[in-house]
């Protein structure tokens, strides 16, 4: 054996003996990709010191994402198709699940999942955990589009919280007539070109009976019925129900002029309630939610569902620790304490009767009513295509430019390009 | 050719190189894969990878999306640089004008210029606030500054106007403490007014270094990507969606690899050809001069 071979052989064992040494006696990291939680109180650091102490040898590195749903979908994408293993354990927007799933970077959960784990879940939010029949990450929190209002107002006028949209109208001119306040406006919602303009006009959708894609993978299944929404969105504005600023109003702008007492109604998230109910705020005592409105020949209002899932990357060198700790994170006593410290709601339907909770949050039991009746918006791994190619069609037709048919129809040719070539 | 000369050119060869190298592996190869994919249909995470020739340029030809994006990129350059030339010279003369406080002018200036424009994109996302947008308080009325798809174009240029003006007066302010006091004696001794002054002596005296200034900031309004992708995301109607921004959609965020990169090549193209007409327009200049 020559010098230089044996040398070779040398690193080689040494470099073997380092891995092995590491494995067996150093401490374990696991890195947790998760996105800040907002809230009186960060429950993480606690729930994940929790954790280092019932598993002795192992640390957990929790490493914030960037601050948008869209960088930190980018961030993930570089990260993942490029085969570094930086981290075990990630927070997933719910809509991201069926492309990773797809695309091969989650761990497949399902022989790892006890046969009643998912039982304690919102179905729906199991429902998007789950691609292709099998499942992919745990429910973490839960989220489903309200329609707040102002219960000093609608009180002033005798009215109950609208069932329909017709209704909502009504009552905007009943209110605005009565009040005689410029800076009061009717119903605020989400029009700016982005992601959440999508949800808004699911929503529409799905009270008028129809939908973005149906169950055999049909775009717009029914696109008189979709045109005819995105018809009635656009009259919202023109009417002057709805501002003419709702066209660039993303869900904190809008979010701020209701709690700034400048709107009777507004469609929002369930973290609104506690800004609106915090130490300070002009509406503290006079907002509630309801379901949002369906339409008066249409169907009943539904939210559209949201929320973020823990997922487990295919490449993380300790997929059993990682799973321990998803499991953690979304066991009952944490979501507990996230629901109580941060102002994002449980995916477990128990914890809406909790009394701690209720205690807290008294319209706990009215938001599971709306959760369990919510909508997932498409579960598909074309997702985030969808989304990108509707949302200038849909903010086309919102301000005017183009006839809602027409967008409709452009959209769907638009999809109908891409899909081809994925499908 | 001498073996000396010879010699000497070999060393020169190795000498560069280095920089050769660099340059090739850090931007003709990336180049060069670009191309390549924007020849293909490439979608990794959905396993599609097949060569489709020029289908994304033919399907581009006839997007509307598209060719919505190229004008509103055309629309963006002009306006922003014609405007940031005509405030950057006058704010150039005004600090000149000074007596006192030009120091303080010119870094009031450079704070907006060294503003990063994601930074300077939130400060203008609060002004254009459509109830307590200082903007709107001011002028008492309420428009929508990025909710209209007639605004929102104007409203985005503005904001990076704001950050870039300063850019142009500082450039054009240097030029003009370097033209002497005598070339303005002269021309005030055969009576020239104000005005001749400024149309025969300062703005031909400051015609290269605009020239220069304007190649800079062409080429980065071509490319702007991040002041409208803060303030309105590309919207409403997509009326603010620029090439770049249309190339970050398709490459990042439903990550069509070989479709982003047919549209980032054509970003490429149009600005490599409006930096070759700058430079082949400097170099008559400087033929001229």
């Amino acid at each position: 054996m020559s010098a230089g071979v044996r040398l070779a052989a040398l690193i080689g064992l040494l470099a073997l003996g380092g891995c092995v040494a590491r494995q067996e006696s150093g401490p374990v990291t696991l890195v947790f990709k998760y996105a800040r939680i907002l809230g009186n109180a960060d429950p993480l650091p606690g729930l994940l010191r929790e954790f280092e102490a019932a598993h002795p040898g192992v640390r957990v590195r929790a490493e914030a994402l960037p601050w948008t749903s869209d960088d930190q979908h980018q961030f993930y994408v570089i990260n993942l198709e490029g085969r570094s293993p930086g981290f075990d354990l990630m927070m997933l927007d719910c809509i991201w699940v069926p492309e990773f799933a797809r695309a091969g970077w989650l761990l497949d959960l399902t022989s790892r999942l006890g046969p009643d784990e998912l039982a304690p879940y919102f179905p729906s939010a199991v429902a998007s955990a789950t691609y292709d029949g099998r499942v992919w990450a745990l429910p973490w929190n839960f989220n489903v589009g309200l329609l707040y209002y102002r219960t000093d107002l609608l009180t002033r006028y005798g009215l109950r919280p609208p069932q329909t949209f017709e209704e909502l109208v009504e009552q905007v001119r009943r209110i605005r007539a009565g009040e005689r306040d410029p800076s009061l406006d009717g119903y605020v919602w989400q029009g700016k070109q982005y992601e959440g303009l999508v949800v808004n006009v699911l929503e529409a959708f799905w009270a008028g009976g129809t939908g973005l894609l149906a169950g055999d993978g049909t775009l717009f299944p029914d696109p008189a019925r979709a045109a005819e929404a995105l018809r009635f969105l656009r009259g919202l504005i023109e009417s002057g129900v709805s501002p003419a600023w709702t066209t660039a109003a993303d869900e904190e702008l809008s979010r701020r002029a209701f709690g700034d007492g400048h709107a009777i109604f507004l469609r929002n998230w369930p973290y609104a309630m506690d800004l609106f109910e915090s130490p300070g705020s002009v509406v503290r005592g006079k907002v509630a939610f309801a379901s949002l409105p369906g339409r008066a020949h249409g169907q009943r209002g539904v939210g559209s569902t949201g929320g973020a899932h823990l997922g487990i990357s295919r490449r993380s060198l300790h997929p059993v620790l990682a799973l321990a700790l998803a499991r953690h994170l979304s066991s009952e006593p944490a979501q507990r304490a996230i629901a109580l410290g941060a102002a994002l709601s449980p995916t477990r339907p128990a914890l809406y009767r909790d009394p701690a909770i209720v205690r807290e949050h008294p319209a706990m039991p009215e938001l599971l009513r709306l959760s369990l009746a919510g909508h997932p918006r498409p579960v598909t791994p074309y997702y985030l295509l969808l989304s990108a190619t509707v949302q200038p069609e849909f903010s086309a037709a919102l301000v005017g430019v183009k006839r809602p048919e027409r967008a409709i129809a452009d959209a769907g040719k638009r999809l109908g390009y891409f899909l081809q070539a994925v499908r | 050719m001498t073996s000396r000369e010879a010699a000497a050119r070999r060393r020169a060869l190795l000498c560069v190189a280095p920089t050769l190298i660099a340059l090739g592996a850090l931007t003709v190869y990336p180049g060069i894969w670009v191309i390549w994919l924007s020849l293909q249909r490439r979608i990794p995470i959905f396993g599609v990878s097949r060569f489709a020739g020029l289908e994304n340029y033919a399907f581009l030809a006839v997007d509307p999306r598209f060719w919505s994006a190229a004008r509103t990129t055309a629309a963006f350059t002009l306006g922003s640089v014609a405007l940031e030339v005509v405030l950057g010279v006058a704010a150039a003369l005004a600090i000149q004008g000074q007596r006192r406080g030009r120091r303080l002018s010119i870094s009031l200036l450079l704070l907006a210029w060294a503003m990063p424009a994601v930074v300077g994109a939130k400060l203008f996302e609060w002004l254009y606030h459509p109830a307590a947008g200082l903007i709107n308080v001011v002028l008492g009325y309420p428009i929508n500054w990025l909710g209209d798809p007639g605004v929102a174009l104007p409203a985005v240029i503005l904001a990076d106007v704001w950050r870039t003006m300063p850019f142009v007066a500082v450039l054009c302010y240097a030029r003009l403490l370097a033209i002497p006091d005598d070339v303005y004696e002269a021309a005030q001794v055969d009576g020239a007014g104000r005005l001749a002054t400024l149309t025969r002596i300062t703005l031909p005296l400051l015609g290269r270094i605009l020239l220069l200034a304007v190649l800079f900031r062409t080429l980065d309004a071509l490319r702007a990507f991040d002041i409208m992708f803060v303030l309105t995301g590309g919207g409403p109607a997509g009326t603010t969606e620029t090439l770049t921004v249309y190339a970050y959609r398709a490459l990042f965020q439903t990550l069509q690899l070989g479709f982003g990169s047919a549209v980032s090549v054509i970003v490429f193209a149009l600005v490599m050809a409006v930096a070759w007409a700058y430079l082949r327009l400097l170099r008559a200049g400087t033929v001229a001069a």
